[in-house]
């Protein structure tokens, strides 16, 4: 299929999930009726990607908020969360310790991809957050190197994918934002470390690459074990093709080309949407193009974020029908 | 031997304390509390972490940088010639700064950091050292939309940043400490950074510093040796290589070396032991009296009970190793 249409990540909570998720972090509220709270927020969600018209979902990440914290979370015998640490002007985050060796607890995102997927007969992707991002924005309390760190995360990794493939699960998106760190020491390092989290198991992978920072790991991350590779390229204007030019994209991979802004309240309008669509068959054909959001829309308001989908697959529609796809 | 900071402390603690600066700020930006506000809890949480320090044990300080949003706009944003731009990655943290974009003549206009150090000395038992962000990594953190030329916005740099060193010089700074991490992954503009530091520091009667982190100092050791400051700052965390190369070399008698020896980006504790090996090893490089103790880097990477922890064990850890070098 052209143009296949998704999303990145994460939405925007609706408010009673925000407050229920305040409560309960105050003692005020049972896991149980959180869980309830969460489900009902996924099938908001289900059910608003669908009237959009996106080919394949995701859950949207309700039950989540740091990326990293949630699985740190999970993992309470090998990780614990530390304090506040601030990541730049007020903005502050727990970061996790690793404190002992790293062990898969049993499933972690199983049950929400279960749930989201038996909403809809349409594809859910499960998503997880890769090994060395996971070490990269944790304490190490525990291992000598870091290389350790991140090789023991990945078997974890392996067998949460695993857990997810065996559920029925086909798209599984692993998402480095931190890939670009130290590109020169580590980049190899993370390379192995996703090899070993996703090798020889029959499901279809994707990455996010979170935006900023392409040109440092451009075109080494084609190594990258994966089918698609997502790119955010509206944020910075489509910027990012021109490295394209210069070495084109792997004819084995999929792009995934971020075609509305994230950090923007302003909604594209779907011919801007086909104009930044166009820029990107010049170099990858369209049944290698998947159009998506630069990044996870959990920053804009429920109204934004449905309607940036919305563009998003008006601007879709207005391209295919040019090529003659619809 | 003594033991002191590379720079910025963390601006908030956890539960049970409340984050004061942190609420202040987000108030100040919804319009809800004035500039002086804002500016009276700055100075508060700044005689807090004063009195962290101080109550660690630590010989000499800094005001923790409270009011530094990050180590570059809270300089550039008090000289001419400089906008403001969006997020960039600092080196190689999880952690963001504003990025400065030159986009006039970079002029020195008043005193930047000399109420600041002033207010510090006030409220501190301790000597506090001055630290100013160099002029070479300034500008190579910077978007030069002007000079179009490295070198001219160095130099140009030096020159305003001269102006301000002198000022806290005036108003009594025992210590001038100049950051320059930038320089370890650029060793081929070694003479034009060399000049800049010259330019910074001369004419200065008090002690001075160049303090680098996060790098190896592999490419410009000994180079780094001959500049004409007190103490030079070397990160031995971040690259344990930099272990080997200090110890290559004899260290000048005519200067002072500031170790870091305490990880400065992670949680994990350092024993006593650890701490008292490496000064062991470090007294052996250059004589105890013209040691300094110190983090690898800035203390903002951690929780902020963890960086008093920190630096309590560092204090520990240094009287430790006096009492075992004087034992022999």
């Amino acid at each position: 299929m052209a143009l296949t249409t998704s999303a990145v990540g994460s939405y925007p909570k609706p408010d009673y999930l925000v407050q229920a998720r305040n409560a309960y972090s105050r003692g005020k509220m049972t896991r149980q009726e959180l869980w309830e709270l969460e489900k009902k927020a996924t099938a908001l969600w289900i059910r608003l990607q669908e009237e959009v018209g996106l080919d394949v979902l995701v859950h949207g990440e309700m039950e989540r908020g740091d990326m990293v914290a949630y699985f740190a979370e999970l993992m309470p015998q090998s990780m614990k969360i530390g304090g506040l640490v601030r990541s730049y002007g007020n903005r502050y985050y727990h970061k996790p310790i690793i404190v002992d060796k790293l062990r898969w607890p049993g499933p972690m995102t199983v049950e929400m991809w279960q749930y989201a997927q038996s909403l809809t007969s349409r594809p859910v992707k499960g998503m997880l957050t890769g090994p060395y991002t996971m070490v990269e924005w944790s304490f190490d309390e525990y291992y000598p190197s870091r290389r350790e760190a991140v090789m023991d995360m990945a078997r974890v990794l392996r067998e949460e994918v695993k857990a997810l493939v065996e559920a029925g699960c086909r798209y599984i998106q692993i998402d480095e934002p931190a890939i670009h760190t130290r590109p020169e020491e580590d980049f190899d390092l993370a390379v192995e470390a996703f090899q070993l989290v996703v090798k020889d198991i029959d499901a279809i992978f994707h990455t996010h690459i979170c935006y900023g920072e392409v040109e440092k790991i451009y075109p080494h991350m084609l190594r990258l074990p994966v089918r698609q590779i997502h790119l955010a390229l509206k944020n910075t204007n489509f910027e990012y093709l021109k490295l394209l030019q210069q070495h084109p994209w792997d004819p084995e991979k999929e792009l995934g080309a971020g075609v509305v802004d994230v950090h923007v309240r302003r909604v594209e309008e779907p011919e801007e949407v086909a104009q930044g669509i166009r820029q990107v068959l010049k170099y990858v054909p369209p049944e290698r193009v998947w159009v998506l959001p630069d990044c996870g829309l959990k920053t804009r308001t429920i109204e934004e974020a449905q309607a940036k989908l919305k563009a998003m697959v008006d601007g879709v529609r207005l391209v295919k029908r040019e090529l003659g796809l619809l | 031997m003594l033991t002191t900071v590379v720079g910025h402390y963390p601006k908030i603690p956890n539960r049970p304390r409340p984050a004061r600066l942190r609420l202040a700020i987000a108030r100040y930006e919804r319009g809800e509390i004035s500039a002086q506000e804002l500016a009276r809890v700055q100075d508060e949480v700044t005689i807090e972490v004063i009195q962290e320090q101080v109550e660690a044990g630590v010989d000499v300080i800094t005001d923790g940088q409270i009011r530094w949003e990050d180590d570059q706009t809270y300089i550039a944003r008090r000289l001419t010639g400089f906008a403001i731009d969006g997020l960039v990655r600092y080196l190689d943290t999880n952690t963001y700064f504003r990025q400065p974009v030159v986009v006039g003549e970079v002029r020195w206009q008043g005193p930047i950091l000399v109420d600041d150090y002033r207010f510090a000395v006030q409220h501190s038992s301790r000597p506090v050292k001055a630290v100013i962000t160099g002029p070479y990594t300034l500008a190579l953190l910077s978007k030069d939309q002007h000079y179009g030329h490295r070198a001219r916005l160095v130099t140009a740099l030096a020159q305003a940043l001269a102006q301000e060193a002198k000022a806290l010089e005036e108003a009594g700074a025992p210590i001038i400490q100049l950051s320059e991490p930038m320089i370890l992954w650029h060793p081929e503009d070694w003479d034009l950074f060399a000049q800049a530091v010259a330019t910074v520091v001369e004419g200065l009667k008090c002690e001075t510093a160049l303090y680098t982190w996060f790098g190896s100092v592999e490419a410009l050791y000994p180079r780094l040796l001959t500049l004409p400051v007190t103490t030079i700052g070397i990160d031995l965390i971040s690259k344990p290589i930099n272990w080997q190369v200090i110890g290559q070399y004899p260290f000048p008698a005519d200067k002072k070396l500031a170790a870091g020896i305490v990880d400065g980006r992670n949680t994990r504790m350092e024993t006593v032991e650890e701490l008292v090996a490496a000064i062991r090893h470090l007294a052996r490089i250059c004589p105890p009296q013209r040691l300094y103790l110190n983090p690898s880097c800035g203390l903002e990477y951690l929780p902020r009970e963890v960086a008093q922890a920190k630096l309590r064990r560092l204090v520990e850890g240094a009287k430790a190793a006096q009492q075992a070098l004087e034992v022999g």
